[in-house]
């Protein structure tokens, strides 16, 4: 495949807004999202907290090898993608790290939506659908139902390579009619989760998970939180990443997101989902591992291995993100929101007063604080602490967020518990990214059905000032 | 309350109240005259005329004065845990009750009635920086019945747990509120709870494990894989299976593990003496190398 850095892209691009996510940097977005509101309410988000990014890089101890390897897999990671490398017949983008890539390469969906520039790429005569804007999120679309009424629940690429000067001139593929989708209630939508730490995550042994899912059951039952977890149906193991925990592996997450998202078949996913032959004329995997080294990346095994090991191992190596360590740095918007506090001195909401509310009310039931990872063959990812604050389990997030659609084990309403380490630099919340609004995205918690429904009344039953407290904390994560 | 009541105010009062309680007693006697009412599992607990009423646990418990019922909470999990009921104020979110059970059949192994539950959770509340306990586990009598009840406070919130075992679940009341003395009115409402006093069938953890079991279908295999299915049974004194309550499966399997399980027979198990119906549960799990595949 032709690898094209992501930084020339703009050779290629039509316009050069895909680069404007690298552009934009956290501290611009904090400054923004923080400005006080005339008529603000009494309680609000702070924003996008400024500061160091404090995530993107590798994890703290590689030896030379696997820092060579972590190097090289992230470049592999950073390319677009062209018709010939296997892009489409249908996608969503063209390269990983424009949906990931908040507040660093490896992140989540950034301020500027590269899927709107990307429709028209290369001649391209795509329709943006209704619910991709240039300032929401990067998305994808399931279809809930197929016409026949029976369920869908699977990706449906958002645009087509019809008309792109790289794609075959025969080819005449049409999008779906997302507008209609939409009109139908048939469509709900997805946006890229972030992937740093995710190598720790893998790592923790099930009988650990299930350990900690177990403990304090008790409280969790005075709370009205269960929780369970999505198992893989061949050998019954624990999965673990996505919004619904429904893949098993890194290697899996990535293979299916190559062909899913990109259209590129691999050796995880060797097929078209678009088999038109007018269209899908590149031989397939169009992702094989490179029996002969064709470029040096640094890396011998980079050099040799197919893009989704070498995207899994990007992953594997990738750091979790790192907290605001200063208070400064942490609650510079949330101070400007504690001026207007009257019930509530401004030290009695700060981060760590946060933190106490947070374990307090019942948040650390789900966003589990504390996890270790098992014996690993890479010295980095053995025996480690971390704290992704999440359980990883299923939760009944009730009809709020119900998506209706099923997953391995996990229903419409099951979600797995979104990790919120980074979550004060992520600018979308909720897996469809409905809001922008930590404060909205916490009251979602709460529905009928919710697991979550007791938690958010403590929340509700705080004063102000430990309210904005909780927030100025998640913000410095 | 009616004698503060104008006297016309105060007999429409008195009828509602009427009403309220015909319809408590309508409920609890449900189609007595002509079928048996259906046996009852724990999640099918409802509100009726300002009571909570749940046949399963033999439980009524009056909501305070204000009071209605909040959101309705999840399905039972894998693991028996139940979201019974919840009570709000109909105003200001001042303070909640919760209702809840968990199933000490399939919760985990160490989980030993409400007394090891609440020590548990004390255990676990000590750990949380700001959290005091302010009342430590300590066991009372209240509404006819022995709770376990822990206090405890932080951030401004005013919380108990008040847990008693009710046939092999740990059932409990969790309140919380702004302030020490709403914390207080409220758990003087538990002390409102009655019961008939009608004693359940004997509930016996590993009675299906052993040679109680004299005959035994297996399920079809359908459905997703690796799952628990916790089922709880009662068995009448025939040995036969009178109710078999699937508490978490999908549609498909429900079917088919009810359908196997009502084929089952047991011995009789006697009691000085007499068969008894006995309360058991077992758990599914299909898959290639699983117990019950």
């Amino acid at each position: 495949m032709t690898r094209i850095p992501l930084a020339r892209l703009s050779l290629l691009a039509s316009t050069a807004s895909i680069a404007i996510p690298l552009a934009m940097t956290a501290p611009a977005l904090g400054q923004t999202a923080a400005a006080p509101q005339a008529h603000a309410p009494t309680v609000q988000d702070p924003g996008v907290r400024g500061g160091a990014r404090g995530a993107g890089g590798p994890l703290p101890g590689l030896n030379t090898e696997e820092t060579a390897f972590f190097k090289a897999t992230k470049e592999i990671f950073e390319e677009v993608n062209t018709v010939p490398d296997g892009l489409g017949p249908r996608f969503n983008l063209d390269g990983c790290a424009g949906c990931h890539v908040q507040p660093a390469v490896g992140g989540t969906s950034p301020a500027v939506n590269p899927q709107v520039a990307v429709a028209t790429r290369l001649g391209a005569n795509n329709v943006v659908p209704p619910f991709v804007t240039v300032d929401g999120p990067v998305r994808e679309a399931r279809f809930v139902k197929k016409p026949d009424g029976t369920p869908d629940g699977g990706v449906h690429g958002l645009f087509v390579i019809s008309g792109r000067s790289d794609a075959p001139s025969a080819c005449r593929i049409v999008q779906d009619n997302f507008a209609a989708a939409v009109a139908a209630n048939n469509v709900i939508f997805r946006i890229p989760t972030p992937l740093f730490g995710l190598g720790l995550v893998e790592t923790v042994r099930d009988s650990a998970l299930r350990a900690s899912l177990s403990a304090g059951a008790g409280r969790k039952s005075s709370l009205g939180i269960s929780g369970r977890f999505n198992v893989n149906e061949n050998d019954g193991t624990i999965t673990r990443f996505g919004w619904k925990a429904q893949n098993k592996s890194l290697l899996i997450f990535s293979a299916e997101a190559y062909n899913v998202e990109q259209g590129v078949t691999n050796e995880g996913f060797p097929t078209e989902r678009e088999e038109d032959p007018k269209c899908a004329v590149t031989a397939t995997p169009e992702d094989p591992t490179r029996l002969v080294e064709e470029e040096d990346l640094g890396s011998p095994a980079a050099n040799f291995s197919a893009d989704i090991v070498s995207f899994a191992g990007f992953m594997r190596f990738l750091a979790p993100p790192t907290p605001a360590t200063s208070p400064a740095t942490a609650a510079s918007a949330a101070e400007v929101m504690n001026a207007s506090l009257t019930a509530a001195p401004p030290s009695s909401s700060s981060p760590a007063r946060g933190k106490m509310v947070f374990d307090n009310i019942g948040c650390d039931a789900c966003h589990t604080p504390s996890l270790k990872t098992g014996k690993s063959t890479f010295n980095s990812l053995s025996n480690k602490t971390f704290s992704p604050l999440s359980d990883f389990a299923l939760h009944d997030m009730g009809v709020g967020l119900e998506d209706r659609v099923s997953q391995g084990g996990a229903s419409g309403r099951e979600f797995r518990t979104a990790p919120l380490w980074g979550l004060g630099q992520r600018i979308f919340f909720l897996h469809d990214g409905r809001t922008t609004d930590l404060l909205v995205a916490i009251r979602q918690h709460s529905s009928t059905g919710s697991e979550a429904k007791q938690v958010i009344d403590n929340f509700e039953m705080l004063g102000n000032g430990d309210k904005q407290a909780l927030l100025n904390y998640l913000r410095s994560l | 309350v009616s004698l503060r009541l104008a006297p016309r105010r105060g007999a429409v009062a008195a009828v509602a109240l009427l009403a309220a309680a015909i319809g408590v007693v309508a409920w609890l006697n449900l189609g007595r005259d002509a079928d048996p009412p259906p046996t009852a599992d724990p999640e099918d607990g409802r509100v009726v005329g300002g009571r909570y009423v749940s046949r399963y646990f033999d439980l009524v418990y009056p909501l305070p004065p204000g009071f209605v019922e909040g959101l309705a909470g999840p399905a039972p999990s894998e693991t028996g845990s139940y979201v019974l009921a919840n009570f709000v104020p109909a105003g200001e979110l001042d303070a909640t009750i919760l209702v809840a059970a968990l199933d000490r059949f399939f919760a985990p192994a160490w989980f030993d009635g409400a007394e090891a539950m609440a020590a548990d959770f004390a255990r676990g509340l000590a750990g949380i920086e700001g959290m005091t306990v302010d009342r430590a586990p300590d066991a009372m009598m209240t509404g006819g019945r022995r709770f376990v009840r822990v206090d405890f406070s932080g951030v401004g919130l005013y919380r108990a747990m008040l847990a008693t075992d009710i046939r092999c679940h740990v059932v409990s009341f969790t309140v919380t509120a702004r302030t020490p003395e709403r914390r207080a009115d409220l758990l003087d409402s538990v002390g409102h709870l009655s019961s008939s006093g009608v004693t359940g069938p004997a509930c016996l953890k590993d009675h299906a494990g052993n040679d109680n079991l004299l005959h035994r279908v297996a399920p079809a295999v359908v459905g997703p894989q690796f799952v628990p299915i916790p089922v709880r049974m009662i068995v009448a004194v025939d040995g036969s299976v009178r109710h078999a309550h699937v508490i978490r499966a999908t549609a498909e399997q429900r079917r088919s593990v009810a359908e196997a399980v009502r084929q089952w027979r047991f011995k009789p198990h006697l009691i000085d003496g007499r068969a008894v119906e006995v309360e058991t549960g077992v758990v599914f799990r299909f898959g290639p190398s699983a117990p019950g595949s």
